[in-house]
């Protein structure tokens, strides 16, 4: 009898071609591929029924406990007033569910039931949001999950290439050291477990594997200022001497912590803190020959106009790769691409110049101000 | 006449807490319905109860320890100890399905039953005691998903968080035709079901013996003893309850996201909210004082502040604040009791 009735349900569930209207797939290129640039050539691309707008759009934050987050939710709101959004966007809302992924699935549920057109968040799982995805579809509503993004191709998601951000600093510190084909390197790692960090790290290990005989000394420091200082001060104590470093978040720390132990300058690559592009044009002459690339809270400006794409009718990448925005001490400039009359803790990368997103630093703050 | 309005009143004082709290729930649910574009319709309520079973269970599984005047600081790790093992057992066909159903509760009971066990015997406050197993529970865990994933039935999924409507026609019991006539019943969410089902499940415990002794080791562990109560049993029992509730709402969890997710701040963030809802169920963290339903209604509070979030222009950065701001409020109103009670059988009286 029980199977009858799941067979029954089976059955109900998935011989009902018109219960969900999933996005066609349809051949690319897609729209404006400069800024939308699909993630490989086997990417497909999604199109859905165009809607006139302007939009009602929803932002799902999950966590907002970090600096990182903070910005993000800014800078979102301060893009919403922009040209070229504004007249597309007739609601914006924001809201963070923090670590629960009930609520986050709750909160996106209850966007597409309030008649919400497109819903972007950052994932508070990988993994969990099949229901919400069918919803969505069933109800025509673009869901764009960027930073954190899912495991499925079920979905429009936007992020940058976390492999290439480790190829990218593997490349700068095989190139700073020249001749050198050997020495001890020391790589900071991020929150364990996280495929953010996993990622990076493959990236930067396959760049040295192939580059010579790197000996790469592993610490981790959760991405945390606090944290990455100790473990790189620990690190410095054991082994006296490092010939580069790599770390994927918390950079300030690190550097702190070579300044404390008098380790000399060496070349660096870390993220896109303003506090650490102030420290690479400070020590630049010593030796801190530094690259910075970041991943950017502006990602979230990318997720909102391709969802405003996608109601248009365009047709998009399933998975968008965003570039990695980078600088290096060659190409740092006060004023342009960090701050130094602000916080140190602030994501100096905050736009994408492809995507015609523009906004800068100080006017995410000025934002702030104004709204108190 | 007079002994029974006397009883009236005295079943209502006792019951201050839950209705204080359930009057606050009423009072922000109908103001999210009110300005809801969807408001008051099935769909809607089918949502909200989705997203908010998973902590009424935690609440409900927080409440038995604090009634017997402990605390259990591994509800959320317990839970998310389960949601990691549903996402290993509870796919297939419909005999490994409810083998697997079997198998999360049993194992979530008898992680409870360990909790009693090394509370009792071990000596250990229920504080340390719980916040020791909630590391080894996560651990586990951790074991179980070391990444997101897993897969769920999800036929069992469907029928567990639809609405008793869909879950009767989808099964084939009967056919649409059939339930027209039964739309305000049928509109009921499954979700919602489940949590009356472990409601009617605690009340008869309530009133054996051992569920007496909860209660009366949470008032008075001395006297209890002294009354020649069962206290280690009732302690045993107390966090079995616990660990099963706990496990109940793991397995939603995993219904909602058809995954299995060892997540550590999620864990932590249902067992301070687990704590949150039932003292603002009107339960006392000393013990002998709260009960299932105020704990139902203050796990809905929680929730409730969040659903009007999204209907209410905030500035997101201030949502913290006001949300907190709230729940101090709400706390307030229902221990205002509390602050003018000289002794605690005060609150029998």
């Amino acid at each position: 009898m029980k199977q009858t009735i799941m067979f029954a349900v089976c059955a109900a569930v998935f011989a009902s071609p018109s219960a969900w209207a999933d996005p066609k797939v349809v051949p690319g290129p897609g729209f404006d591929a400069t800024c939308f640039q699909p993630w490989s050539a086997q990417t497909k691309h999604f199109q859905w029924e165009k809607k006139s707008g302007p939009y009602r759009i929803a932002l799902v934050n999950g966590y907002v406990g970090n600096l990182w987050r903070i910005q993000m939710v800014k800078t979102a709101k301060a893009i919403a007033e922009k040209p070229g959004f504004k007249e597309n966007i007739k609601q914006f809302k924001v809201i963070s569910t923090g670590t629960d992924a009930a609520t986050q699935l709750g909160a996106i549920e209850d966007f597409i039931n309030q008649g919400y057109d497109a819903i972007v968040t950052i994932a508070v799982s990988p993994k969990g949001f099949d229901r919400v995805i069918r919803l969505a579809n069933k109800k025509n509503v673009v869901l764009v999950p960027f930073d954190n993004v899912l495991d499925t191709d079920k979905v429009m998601q936007v992020n940058e290439n976390q492999l290439e951000i480790g190829r990218m600093a593997g490349q700068w510190i095989v190139d700073q050291l020249g001749d050198k084909k050997s020495g001890k390197i020391l790589e900071v790692r991020g929150l364990p477990g996280n495929a953010t960090d996993r990622d990076r790290s493959v990236g930067f290990r396959e760049v040295l594997a192939k580059n010579g005989k790197f000996d790469i000394v592993q610490v981790v420091g959760n991405w945390d200022e606090g944290t990455g200082q100790k473990v790189a001060a620990d690190a410095i104590a054991v082994h006296k001497h490092f010939d580069a470093i790599f770390t994927q978040g918390g950079s300030t720390g690190i550097v702190r912590a070579m300044l404390d132990s008098k380790h000399p300058m060496v070349p660096i690559v870390g993220e896109a803190e303003n506090g650490f592009r102030k420290q690479i044009v400070k020590y630049a002459g010593e030796g801190l020959l530094g690259m910075s690339n970041g991943q950017s809270p502006a990602l979230v400006a990318v997720a909102m106009k391709a969802a405003i794409a996608a109601l248009q009718g365009n047709a998009m990448p399933q998975l968008i790769s965003v570039p990695v925005p980078s600088a290096t001490y060659k190409t740092l400039k006060d004023g342009e691409n960090y701050w130094s009359g602000l916080d140190d803790n602030m994501f100096a990368a905050s736009d994408y110049p492809p995507c015609g997103i523009t906004i800068t630093a100080p006017e995410i703050m000025a934002k702030d101000e104004k709204n108190d | 006449m007079t002994t029974h309005r006397f009883k009236l009143g005295l079943a209502i004082r006792q019951r201050v807490g839950t209705i204080t709290a359930g009057a606050i729930f009423a009072l922000l649910y109908l103001a999210y319905h009110v300005h809801h574009p969807n408001g008051f319709t099935a769909q809607v309520v089918g949502q909200n109860a989705n997203e908010s079973v998973a902590l009424v269970l935690a609440a409900m599984a927080q409440t038995v320890p604090v009634l017997i005047g402990g605390i259990d600081l591994s509800v959320g790790a317990v839970m998310t100890m389960t949601n990691c093992l549903a996402s290993h057992v509870l796919s297939g066909n419909a005999q490994e399905v409810s083998l697997g159903l079997a198998a999360c509760i049993l194992v979530s009971t008898a992680f409870g039953v360990m909790n009693g066990v090394i509370v009792v015997y071990g000596r250990i406050q229920p504080i340390i005691a719980t916040l020791a197993t909630s590391a080894i529970a996560l651990g586990l865990a951790l074991l179980l998903r070391p990444f997101p994933g897993g897969e769920i039935s999800e036929t069992l999924s469907l029928l567990l968080t639809g609405s008793l409507l869909d879950s009767l026609v989808e099964s084939g019991l009967v056919s649409q035709g059939v339930t027209d006539n039964l739309s305000v019943l049928g509109n009921l969410p499954t979700p919602m079901l489940l949590v009356f089902a472990a409601g009617a499940l605690w009340i008869p415990f309530q009133r054996t013996v051992t569920g007496r002794s909860i209660v009366a080791v949470g008032s008075s562990e001395t006297a209890a003893f002294m009354s020649g109560l069962p206290v280690p049993r009732a302690k045993i029992a107390a966090f079995a309850v616990s660990g099963m509730l706990a496990g109940c709402a793991g397995v939603f969890l995993a219904m909602q996201t058809l995954s299995g997710n060892a997540d550590l701040p999620q864990a932590g963030t249902y067992t301070l909210a687990s704590i949150a809802a039932v003292v603002i169920g009107g339960a006392v963290l000393t013990g002998g004082v709260g009960g299932m339903l105020g704990s139902v209604f203050g796990a809905l509070i929680l929730r409730v502040i969040a659903f009007n979030f999204r209907i209410f222009e905030i500035e997101p950065l201030i949502q913290p604040l006001v949300e907190g701001t709230i729940l101090l409020a709400a706390i307030s109103v229902s221990a205002t009791r509390l602050l003018r009670v000289k002794n605690r059988l005060d609150l029998y009286r």
